[in-house]
């Protein structure tokens, strides 16, 4: 082989080397990883407090006014939530720009000849990361407008909250009893659930945690196992407003 | 046994590759992936023809010479197993065999099968090895380290540098190959001295020549080492804790 590079022209030129970037891919998968644990960690709070919809409206709609009050009088209503808000918009971007950035260079450095040939459920939850994203992230969107902004997808008689109370209970409600809307949250959930059970995952890894095969595969049941729950959690309310277990 | 073969062949890396199909007969099931190619080679100068280029060497699993996708497979069906070491009873008799040079981005076509992977050697340029005063060797156990921390650097000095890893890689990422290198050099005393220093130059190889992993675990299912999964998370830890050490070689 040696004797076959060392003629005339350089293939070096062709192995197309590239310029270090400024956000190295090694800061790129931090950024991912410690974004998509807070993501990860917010979703299971975020399950959590929806499932108080099965104590009752109002324990639920003083949930929901708890966390607009919440450090009052240090932060005024709605204060703490939206500085909440700004830090995972924040971990949003860093999340989103370097999936961005990492599948474009992966794309690059895998060249004209596409990986083909991959099976198995693992891989299947690895690359459609970028597609299930993309899902989550307009999930995201509907859902912002749907229950919080209250505007465009949302239900019909959207009560907005104030300090005096909330309606979250019966927003819920009227917007998982149409059904077409409870089946975009199924979805997004299952959808969910794919994208946090390898992202989960992954991150172990990002984080530069080496371990055994053994270790490794608790690892893979813990995140799989995360992703279920917190799957389940949110999956059960539609379901529960369909079939009138909650109204 | 009958097996027809789908061959890449590209005369140089300036010219656009083409699969040729041939039909094989009297294959044996005892032969070697390689030996196949030998075989059909037979055949092909018997014609007039020009045989196929391919890599190969030691053809017992030790090198890391050669390396040919087979029907989309880095080395081929069998899994953590080099191309020298599989062999047709994998096969059905009939089958198709599409064989394929290593893909990616970084080893451009040579000819045929054969592949440029002088990023690989770029990485062990930047952090493949460390800094010893030359002289008469050292006495034998002068130094010493406990017999599980010896087995595991031994463990990741098993990579043979195939970049079938690569090769396997979605993203067309070296992670495997290079956090081997890391696991193995930073485990041992001789190699800690510039630990932070190589990961450094070994990590800014990687992304100067290789793609980002997104942790699909192809590479350690191809493996001929069999180098565990957990050598990709080397790679992220031993440059978070070169940025702790900035300023410092160790």
């Amino acid at each position: 082989m040696a004797s076959l590079v060392s003629t005339k022209s350089s293939p070096r030129a062709s192995t197309g080397r590239r310029k270090r970037p400024l956000i190295s891919n090694v800061l790129a998968k931090y950024i991912m990883a410690v974004t998509g644990i807070i993501f990860g960690l917010f979703v299971f709070v975020h399950m959590y407090g929806n499932l108080k919809v099965y104590t009752g409206p109002e324990h639920f709609n003083a949930y929901a006014l708890f966390l607009r009050t919440l450090f009052e009088p240090l932060f005024p209503y709605e204060g703490f939530l939206w500085v909440f808000r700004i830090v995972l918009l924040t971990c949003l971007i860093g999340h989103v720009g370097c999936a961005f950035l990492i599948s474009s260079r992966a794309k690059k450095a895998r060249g004209a000849h596409k990986r083909r040939g991959l099976r198995g459920f693992k891989s299947f939850t690895a690359r459609t990361m970028l597609v299930t994203g993309i899902v989550l992230l307009l999930f995201i969107i509907f859902h912002i407008l749907d229950l919080t902004a209250g505007v465009a997808v949302a239900p019909e008689g959207f009560q907005h909250g104030s300090e005096a109370g909330s309606f979250a209970y019966q927003n819920l409600i009227a917007s998982f009893q149409r059904p077409l809307a409870s089946l975009v949250y199924i979805v997004a959930m299952v959808i969910l659930f794919l994208h946090l059970a390898h992202g989960l995952w992954a991150a172990v890894y990002d984080f530069g945690v080496t371990v055994s095969e053994k270790v490794r595969s608790w690892i893979i049941l813990i995140a799989g196992v995360f992703a279920l729950i917190v799957m389940l959690g949110n999956i059960s309310i539609p379901i529960a407003v369909l079939t009138g277990i909650i109204s | 046994m009958r097996l027809t073969i789908e061959v890449w062949r590209q005369d140089n890396p300036e010219v656009e590759g083409h699969f040729e199909t041939h039909l094989v007969e009297g294959a044996q099931e005892e032969m070697s992936l390689l030996e196949l190619i030998d075989y059909l080679n037979d055949q092909l100068v018997s014609e007039g023809r020009e045989p196929i280029a391919y890599d190969s060497d030691c053809r017992e699993g030790i090198c890391g010479t050669c390396g040919i996708t087979v029907n989309d497979d880095a080395h081929g069906p069998v899994k953590n197993t080099p191309s020298c070491r599989q062999h047709l009873r994998s096969f059905k008799d009939g089958a198709v065999l599409r064989l394929e040079p290593f893909r990616s981005g970084a080893f451009p076509v040579i000819r045929d099968l054969v592949v440029d992977r002088s990023g690989m050697d770029r990485v062990l340029q930047a952090g493949g090895y460390i800094s010893v005063d030359a002289g008469t060797a050292a006495d034998a156990d002068s130094m010493q380290i406990g017999h599980g921390r010896a087995e595991k650097a031994l463990d990741f000095a098993a990579c043979i540098g195939c970049g079938a890893c690569i090769s396997a890689c979605p993203n067309g990422a070296a992670n495997l190959f290079a956090g081997s290198l890391l696991n193995h050099l930073s485990t041992l005393p001789q190699g800690s001295t510039e630990r932070s220093k190589r990961a450094r130059a070994v990590i800014a190889e990687l992304d100067e020549s290789f793609g980002p992993c997104s942790v699909y675990g192809e590479c350690a299912k191809v493996c001929p080492a069999g180098i565990p999964l957990s050598a990709i998370a080397a790679v992220n830890r031993e440059r978070a804790r070169a940025l702790i050490r900035t300023g410092k070689d160790d």
